[in-house]
């Protein structure tokens, strides 16, 4: 079913608030929805990263207004050069999150606001950004949701071949088309792990204190995910099996995820459904995205984890 | 409808090309997001102030597209704004009920819910700016809507046409056989024709194009209507800006301007040679500088 509008959300869309956000890049554009003030208070505030902020078909216009019905307030914005907001028209390449944007938009949110606890949800270029928020520990990011992401880049295989000379036959098999084409087969994928599992276990050397990216992931995704990590924040993410970014993630569950410890590892939900996520092109797909973030996020309020003991304190 | 003082008589083609920094990037003057009412729902909306003084320049309202092109064609929208500000116009972009950061069902929307919109944002625009005319800027169906919104009002003083929806049944029918066509080109055989597609809509039944529902009240208020007739009595001037590939006008455009022209309505055309994907959201958004500037330099020669 569409989304139908109650007189509860109407008196939530009532309450929301345009903001400004001036940064470096120009002044960025946004909608704070309050949490309903005679719902228990959550304590969280939902940000919902896309392009136009309202996201497809609204999703992201209904789900803030249902947050704050719950007692989470939330909050929707538009990148610069994006929507209302200033700025230099630019391809927004997933390896490459609009981090900026979104520390601005929490420090904002902390400053104007008040709010210190947050959860964070995007698809595509816009979960990159969002996990891209774990990198700043004043964010106090306490959950995430990442729909369907690229999580490597050519640039990165290409350099990884010329300087690794034990990268150079797994590189030079993902960079073939038709082996692609192959990973759809789950005995070639199989395969493929155990190709990755070998390689990725010869180590690799130390920078800053912490491991090199060993693998063909983007270094950007590398980075964030162990910042994810390290946040000891919860995390759910959602695949299409028809979802063309499936096949880098699928490496990422083979090399960063099956690395980590029992304890982390749990922390971490990983989902594929069905058919194909990442365009939000049907509106059955749209539903059960929106439905599942909702249901998800409302794990954090505090009634819920008194009552399921669900909750994890984040380190920050 | 009056017409502004020093406006072209004649019909000129409009062939983009001054007006160098006519894309700004960052706004030269405040711009001013807020909520006003219309038809008992919260609407958003931007306030751009013009960048300098104009004496009496009117406000310009933007009247977005309908559904997913809302979305498409937002960026464009947003540096036609920001040019129109830099030369001096204030401008008002807003989203219709059941559209963007606005309250209502996109079920609920109609051509009266439209153009019941646009009407309340000139009113809000005029008494935000002070301005006592409004030039209205409609986008693809947001063409009829501000046409006919235009038509009911004296204080209309132009109008531009940014690739206008001739025939609300016809645009239906372009959208669901872009539909089927991505359909065969994903390898799924179509179950539908398009005017299967519509029947179905018209009897109640959810209809999914890419991710939007065509609803029965879109489809039947807007049926019958068409830009033409909307505009049987206009007389302001007008800009009609095709945006397509092809080298001559549109045969519906060409009866349009033909039918304007006759009736001594000051016309200009623009055409711009480029096929923005109107249903699909691209990466980086849609711009085109030839469009912000043609409709620069339009509304620079109106006063």
């Amino acid at each position: 079913m569409p989304w139908r509008e109650t007189p509860e959300q109407l008196a939530r869309a009532r309450a929301e608030v345009p903001v400004t956000v001036a940064t470096p890049l120009g002044t960025l554009f946004g909608i704070y929805t309050p949490a309903d003030p005679a719902a228990p208070p959550a304590g969280r505030c939902a940000v919902l990263f896309t392009r136009p902020r309202s996201h497809r078909n609204r999703m992201w216009v209904e789900a803030a207004r249902r947050l704050s019905l719950q007692g989470f307030s939330a909050f929707r914005f538009d990148y610069h050069a994006c929507g209302d907001s200033d700025g230099e028209s630019h391809f927004l390449d997933p390896n490459t999150p609009n981090r900026a944007d979104g520390d601005a938009v929490l420090a904002m949110l902390r400053e104007r606001f008040g709010e210190s606890r947050f959860l964070v949800a995007g698809a595509c270029f816009d979960a990159r950004t969002a996990l891209s928020m774990f990198v700043e520990p004043s964010n106090t990011v306490e959950g995430l949701v990442f729909f369907a992401a690229p999580v490597m880049e050519l640039d990165t295989l290409v350099k990884a071949h010329a300087d690794h000379k034990d990268w150079r036959h797994l590189l030079r098999a993902l960079g073939n088309a038709e082996n692609w084409k192959q990973l759809g087969d789950p005995g070639r994928w199989r395969y493929m792990a155990t190709v990755l599992g070998r390689v990725a276990r010869r180590g690799a050397p130390q920078t800053n204190g912490e491991p090199a990216n060993d693998t063909p992931l983007a270094d950007s995704f590398v980075q964030h995910f162990r910042a994810l990590v390290r946040s000891r924040a919860r995390a759910l993410f959602i695949y299409g099996e028809a979802d063309v970014e499936l096949i880098s993630f699928r490496v990422a569950l083979d090399t960063v995820f099956a690395r980590l410890s029992p304890e982390d590892r749990a922390r971490l939900e990983v989902e594929l459904w069905p058919g194909d996520v990442h365009g939000f092109l049907n509106l059955a797909m749209q539903r059960r995205s929106l439905e599942r973030a909702l249901d998800w996020f409302a794990q954090f309020h505090p009634a819920a984890a008194d009552a399921n003991s669900v909750a994890t304190a984040p380190r920050h | 409808m009056h017409e502004a003082p020093g406006l072209p008589r004649q019909e000129s083609v409009l062939v983009p090309q001054g007006l160098a920094s006519v894309s700004p990037t960052r706004a030269a003057a405040p711009e001013t997001p807020f909520f006003f009412e219309s038809g008992d729902r919260p609407c958003y909306a931007v306030l751009h102030a013009a960048a300098r003084a104009r004496a009496s320049a009117p406000v310009v309202v933007h009247v977005h597209g309908l559904g997913v092109e809302q979305l498409t064609l937002y960026r464009q929208e947003v540096l036609v704004a920001r040019a129109e500000a830099a030369l001096g116009f204030p401008v008002m972009r807003y989203h219709a009920r059941g559209h963007g950061d606005s309250a209502g069902d996109a079920a609920a929307v109609t051509l009266g819910s439209l153009i019941e919109d646009a009407l309340a944002a000139a009113d809000e625009a005029k008494r935000r700016t002070g301005a006592s005319r409004v030039i209205w800027m409609g986008v693809r169906f947001g063409g009829l809507v501000a046409a006919m919104a235009g038509a009911r009002r004296a204080d209309s003083a132009g109008l531009v046409l940014w690739e206008p929806v001739l025939q609300p049944l016809e645009f239906f029918r372009a959208q669901l056989r872009f539909l089927l066509f991505s359909r065969v080109a994903g390898g799924v055989r179509p179950d539908a024709t398009a005017d299967q597609l519509i029947a179905q809509a018209r009897a109640g039944q959810d209809v999914d194009v890419n991710g939007y529902l065509l609803h029965r009240e879109i489809l039947e208020s807007s049926e019958g209507a068409s830009l033409s007739v909307a505009m049987a009595d206009w007389r302001a001037p007008v800009l009609l800006a095709q945006v397509q590939q092809r080298a001559k006008l549109a045969p519906g455009f060409e009866a349009l301007a033909t039918t304007l022209r006759d009736r001594g309505v000051p016309l200009s055309i623009a055409q711009v040679r480029e096929e923005p994907g109107y249903q699909n959201l691209s990466n980086p958004a849609w711009e085109c500088p030839a469009l912000t500037r043609s409709i620069a330099e339009w509304l620079d020669a109106l006063a």
